[in-house]
């Protein structure tokens, strides 16, 4: 199982050879994002469609500390984890009451109630026109304002934040969210609170979500709107998906793809939310299973014709 | 106390289409036990099939008719070529399929009608308002209660006075029953879809002279929607009605007092029930 780690490695350092170090920073950021994302649908099994409210927030927060308080980049990052994992405590404690459909409407519905919130409190989060004027503070004497600086920084974050999702998700914890997965009727006869544990799941992505979300903030400068709507929750399943929810490496691979289109797509043509429409419905129609699986069949069939 | 009372009744003939929305998309996530995210992009085109109709035709009323059945027959095309093929696939496949069909249709609004909002008059007939004695009050909106109880109404007798309507009710209960007991359940999932889409394109068709049309008015509708049937419970049309009313009415009492605050209080109102009642108001399933 080294394989996977070596690849990954070897991702990081080429990747900015391939795109702009902004677009190869964005992806790792999603990488984070998705991971955590892939804790909750992949591992326990729970599709949520609001990861962005944890996301969003956190940025919101981290963005106004480090815009009028000046705090440092660690800090900001912890007051994203914090803000992340406390948002995601809120929403989840409502949320794993209800199962099945109930719970993918509820994600929604209470992404929507931050959405709001963020739109009309404009005195704080700017409203429509997103909160700009997000520093990026130095870390002893060193500048991260250049784009390649600020890529080590976070592919270093980003292969951290792999090592502690692969110990979480081997961890007993990791084990019994999958038995949740698996069997709930099961998991909680054996003694376990499945509710509670869901919860746990919840707090962790969201603390995952909002690490990733801090980061995109200093990224670009600037804390948009979207950062908590509900394109950007239905964005971080779909690249989860043609990633692959079975793996841990499954986020990864769908950031690359996802965020590397999708930044191709949109300088091409203003309405390419139509084409990434478009792109959901034919990989749900004709590619489940993800890119993984459209590979290996491209391949049976460049095999069969030859 | 008239300013509130005037809300109270803008609350009610909101609530009522946001208990048309919930109860169309209860009967198409009860009955196909799918995830439909393009329920507010159904609900957006039927606003904006009618003022196609009325600008091609002349006639409100002739739209009123004619753009939710275009509505439903979108979403017999949706189901006959989609959705039909995901039943067996995850709800993750599901969401995604319904939420890319979301966006396609999203961006086609745009396309076609243009990124503005559109403003819609209502019929030469219900313009202006009549007098109730306590206030004076617009003849649309109190054409809008009208219509949206009737539709409910009808709802709940060909739900519970017709033989389709039982075989749908037993369709949401219980689906391997239902076709072991020889019925077609892909008919029958044809028809709830169909029908869930005429429910949410009659609710867009009346909104539209309203509160005007833009591209962003499903999304926020689907959102409402999902309140609805998280609070009411799938397949519970008194659910629906009571949900769709307590958000309608918080959200116009709150409008009165705090605009800016209300949308937001649509899901907060949902977030306190679900504290005090995890199961919802009714707590059916």
């Amino acid at each position: 199982m080294k394989h996977p780690l070596v690849l990954v490695l070897a991702a990081v350092v080429l990747l900015p050879l391939v795109v702009r170090p902004a677009i190869a920073t964005e992806i790792w950021i999603f990488a984070i994002f998705g991971l955590g994302l892939n804790l909750l649908l992949g591992y326990t099994g729970l599709l949520s469609f609001g990861q962005a409210t944890f996301f969003g927030s956190a940025a919101y927060v981290a963005g106004y500390l480090l815009k009028h308080y000046g705090i440092g980049v660690f800090s900001a990052l912890g007051v994203g984890i914090g803000v992340g994992a406390l948002s995601a405590l809120l929403v989840g404690y409502l949320c794993v009451q209800r199962s099945g459909l109930y719970f993918i409407m509820l994600t929604f519905a209470l992404n929507q109630l931050f959405y709001f919130i963020a739109y009309q409190w404009t005195s704080v989060t700017g409203g429509e026109d997103g909160m700009p004027g997000i520093p990026r503070p130095p870390i002893l004497a060193i500048d991260f304002r250049s784009p390649v600086a600020y890529y080590v920084l976070v592919s270093a974050l980003f292969l951290l934040s792999l090592w502690v999702m692969k110990r979480v998700v081997e961890s007993p914890l990791g084990r019994i969210l999958q038995a949740i997965r698996e069997n709930e009727v099961r998991a909680e006869a054996v003694g376990y609170n499945a509710p509670r544990f869901k919860l746990l799941a919840f707090v962790i992505g969201g603390a995952f979500s909002g690490f990733a979300g801090v980061l995109y903030a200093m990224l670009f400068g600037i804390v948009p709107l979207e950062s908590i709507g509900f394109v950007f929750s239905g964005n971080v399943v779909f690249a989860t998906l043609i990633g692959g929810s079975g793996s841990l490496y499954g986020p990864i691979i769908g950031s690359v793809v996802f965020i590397w289109l999708s930044e191709s797509m949109s300088v091409v043509w203003a309405r390419w939310p139509l084409l990434l429409g478009v792109a959901f419905v034919i990989v749900v129609l004709f590619l489940r299973g993800g890119v993984v699986e459209a590979f290996s069949r491209i391949w049976r069939f460049s095999k069969r014709t030859t | 106390m008239t300013l509130l009372l005037g809300q109270i009744l803008n609350g009610i003939a909101t609530g009522m289409l946001y208990a048309l929305m919930g109860l169309g998309l209860s009967l198409i996530t009860g009955v196909l036990n799918i995830p439909n995210f393009a329920h507010g992009a159904l609900f957006a085109i039927g606003a904006y099939f009618l003022v196609s109709v009325v600008g091609l035709l002349g006639n409100f009323w002739l739209g009123l008719m004619v753009a939710p059945l275009g509505v439903a027959l979108l979403g017999l095309a949706i189901e006959w070529a989609g959705v039909r093929r995901l039943y067996s696939a995850g709800h993750d496949y599901q969401l995604l399929f319904t939420f890319g069909l979301a966006l396609i249709l999203n961006e086609l609004i745009i396309v076609i009608w243009g990124p503005v909002g559109i403003s819609h008059l209502p019929p030469a007939l219900l313009r202006g308002g009549m007098d109730l004695g306590f206030t004076f009050y617009p003849k649309y909106r109190l054409f809008v209660m009208l219509m949206a109880g009737l539709l409910v109404v009808a709802t709940w007798l060909f739900l519970e006075k017709t033989r389709y309507g039982a075989i749908m009710r037993a369709g949401i209960e219980n689906k391997e029953m239902v076709s072991l007991l020889g019925i077609d359940i892909h008919r029958l999932f044809t028809a709830a879809f169909a029908l869930g889409a005429y429910l949410a394109g009659i609710a867009g068709a009346l909104t539209a002279p309203i509160r005007g049309l833009s591209p962003g008015m499903g999304v926020d509708m689907l959102g409402i929607a999902f309140v609805v049937v998280a609070l009411g419970g799938l397949g519970n049309l008194l659910g629906a009605i009571a949900a769709g009313l307590l958000i309608g009415i918080a959200q116009a009492v709150v409008a009165a007092y705090w605009t800016e605050a209300s949308t937001a209080v649509i899901f907060a109102v949902m977030a306190a029930v679900l504290l005090v009642r995890p199961q919802g108001l009714f707590g059916i399933r």
